[in-house]
């Protein structure tokens, strides 16, 4: 267990040096809660006023909350343990058709190993563990073919990483590798095109399907990488920080992004980025040091943060 | 003098000593290349093109230039060297091919399914084979091999088959195919290795989440993206295979036959010999001025025989820097 005491102890010492004659930054202390950490349940009311758009903030540019549908996920109890190191502590959330979960918290928080988690990519290093059980649509992850679960549950990266072929082949991967002939260009061409518009990038890149991918801005490749996701028609869609590495213009094409792909998948997000999970986010989730510390609507969380550490962290965060 | 070397070297400095370093080293294979060419012009001159085709027994051929005296006649210098080019090229070729199916497999197996523990042992000893000297394995090659073949697989059918074109007796293609290929595996294992360790486990990682198996997600994109350390790898390989002397000399029964693919199987078990290992045979008679440019025209087949290799490397990398990294 580490103590966070310690790592917040560490910058104090620094102060003692003039850095560089400027002053040292403030030091903000975040406690931890003696009482162990309960998930808190999206008040009913919280969620009315957030799809109705009732309040005030919510209209100050704000978009409208998505209209929660049924569970498509749902985490109960889950561990995850690198050796001995436990990254996710006994965590439980669901994840919802027609909306998007943020996740936020500090770095190494375990947001992503827990994202990573949903589509068993864990499993792929070697010292992780995991307990607890995750459902898709009621059923048991494990009990899926792999493959087949993570054509369900599909990922987005924080760094883009398109394949090194043509903006055609990077989104016709997916399709091309599912079935066991390999389908003609023609054939695929609607599914290439359909998922390009549905991540908004078909418009850029129509006059020349055949670049090369690698060769698209930094935005752009992580649309394509968003568009090869969806052509492969996932239910769910994880995204692991996809705005951290871009500039603001393409941080807002792809949250806009985000907002219309929620009408027809389950989204889940992690982000360093407050105001993003403010923007994008219909429920909240503040991990700590491996806790789940509060889960809630957005403007719940926002506005009137239950737990003392959510409180830090946020009123840190935002001044 | 002293006290300007000891100064702090400037880039200009540095770049001017590189170069000429550089520019040494150039100059010592194009002075080679010349030298080599002029030695091996009477041989090519009195032969023609037809130094390229198959002109009868390339070995009594050579044994005559053995006996030829300081002034041989032109008719002395005749060679036709197709059966020691086809021994070369046959070798060669089905080496580096089924080097390249295993190493392949195999450096795939190193990098996506080994465990880690087997990993830790087996990359160090594929670096430690790739850097075994060629005359152990041809040590090898003629006291286990080819007499296992010879006793026991070729049959005595086989042999009365063709003993009044060949005697077979277990040094042969075959020999020379296997353990080249034992050879030139574990360098281009080593190369594919870190070719296929060089790509970003971003790729990988991204094809898994979508969905496709290991096998797959290494087989059409990590796979995909190293070809050219693949083809590096092979190239390396096929150069080695090329210029083997000494162990084709040991193994592949040194005769300068052309194994006929009609006899069916028992090509496999034909003597051979290649060019590189008749440079090294007949290093003794080397003073006879006939055999002398004969010996340097083989030698310059093959140095042009490894640059177009080169070549062909280099256009084959082409098509597939266009959606790479590097433009």
């Amino acid at each position: 267990m580490i103590d966070p005491h310690e790592s917040t102890a560490r910058p104090a010492q620094t102060t003692d040096e003039p850095a560089n004659g400027m002053m040292p930054p403030p030091i903000r202390r975040i406690t931890l809660d003696s009482q162990p950490t309960v998930a808190l349940p999206p008040s009913q009311d919280a969620v009315a006023i957030a799809n109705t758009g009732d309040r005030s903030l919510a209209a100050a540019g704000r978009p409208k909350r998505g209209v929660a549908g049924p569970e498509r996920m749902t985490i109960s109890d889950l561990s995850v343990y690198y050796g001995d190191n436990q990254a996710v502590k006994h965590v439980s959330l669901p994840i919802r058709q027609g909306e998007v979960l943020a996740l936020i918290g500090p770095s190494g928080c375990g947001k992503t190993t827990l994202l990573r988690t949903l589509n068993r990519l864990t499993e792929v290093t070697g010292s992780a563990r995991r307990e607890g059980l995750i459902t898709l649509d009621g059923t048991d992850i494990d009990s899926l073919e792999v493959t087949e679960h993570r054509r369900r549950v599909s990922m987005v990266f924080q760094q883009p990483n398109p394949f090194p072929m043509s903006v055609f082949d990077n989104v016709a991967y997916a399709l091309r590798e599912q079935g066991s002939k390999r389908p003609k260009k023609k054939v695929l061409e609607p599914y290439v095109v359909d998922a390009l518009q549905r991540a908004g990038l078909y418009d850029e890149v129509a006059s020349n399907l055949d670049h090369p991918a690698l060769r698209l801005s930094g935005g752009q490749q992580q649309r394509l990488c968003i568009a090869r996701a969806l052509a492969a028609r996932p239910e769910v869609l994880l995204m692991d920080e996809p705005c951290s590495a871009l500039d603001p213009k393409s941080t807002n094409v792809i949250e806009e992004l985000i907002v219309e792909l929620r009408k027809e998948l389950a989204i889940v997000i992690v982000t360093h980025n407050l105001q993003q999970a403010y923007r994008v986010g219909d429920h909240v989730a503040f991990m700590y040091l491996g806790d789940l510390v509060e889960y809630g609507p957005t403007d719940d969380l926002f506005d009137n943060p239950k737990a003392a550490r959510t409180r830090d962290y946020i009123g840190g965060a935002f001044g | 003098m002293l006290r300007r070397l000891k100064e702090p070297w400037t880039d200009r400095r540095a770049g001017l000593l590189l170069g000429a370093l550089a520019c040494s080293v150039l100059a010592v294979i194009v002075f080679m290349l010349v030298f080599i060419a002029i030695k091996a012009w009477p041989s090519f001159a009195n032969n023609g093109l037809s130094w390229f085709s198959s002109k009868g027994a390339v070995d009594q051929q050579l044994d005559a230039m053995v006996n030829s005296g300081a002034n041989p006649s032109p008719a002395e210098y005749e060679l036709g060297a197709w059966p020691l080019i086809y021994a070369t090229l046959l070798t060669t070729f089905f080496a580096t091919f089924f080097g390249l199916i295993f190493s392949l497999l195999s450096a795939i197996f190193i990098v996506e399914f080994a465990p880690e523990r087997i990993r830790r042992v087996i990359v160090p000893v594929v670096r430690l084979l790739a850097a075994v000297p060629s005359v152990i394995y041809g040590l090898i090659g003629i006291l286990v091999l080819a007499p296992f073949i010879g006793d026991s697989i070729i049959t005595a059918e086989q042999k009365s088959s063709v003993q009044f074109v060949i005697p077979l007796s277990g040094t042969g293609l075959g020999v020379a195919i296997a353990v080249l290929t034992v050879m030139i595996t574990p360098i281009m294992i080593a190369i594919t290795v870190d070719g296929l360790h060089s790509i970003p486990r971003a790729w990988k990682e991204g094809a898994l989440a979508l969905g496709v198996n290991r096998w797959r997600a290494m087989w059409s994109v990590t796979v995909r993206a190293a070809r050219p350390a693949i083809i590096a790898g092979a190239v390396l390989a096929t150069a080695r295979a090329l210029g083997e002397a000494i162990m084709i000399s040991m193994v592949a029964g040194s005769k300068g036959f052309s194994p006929n693919p009609l006899d069916g199987f028992i090509f496999f078990f034909e003597p051979v010999r290649t060019m590189a290992a008749t440079v090294v045979e007949n290093t003794e008679s080397i003073n006879a001025p006939a055999m002398q440019s004969s010996l340097y025209a083989m030698a310059l087949v093959l140095l042009i025989g490894a640059f177009f290799l080169s070549i062909g490397s280099w256009i084959a990398k082409q098509p597939l820097k266009k959606y790479g990294t590097r433009s």
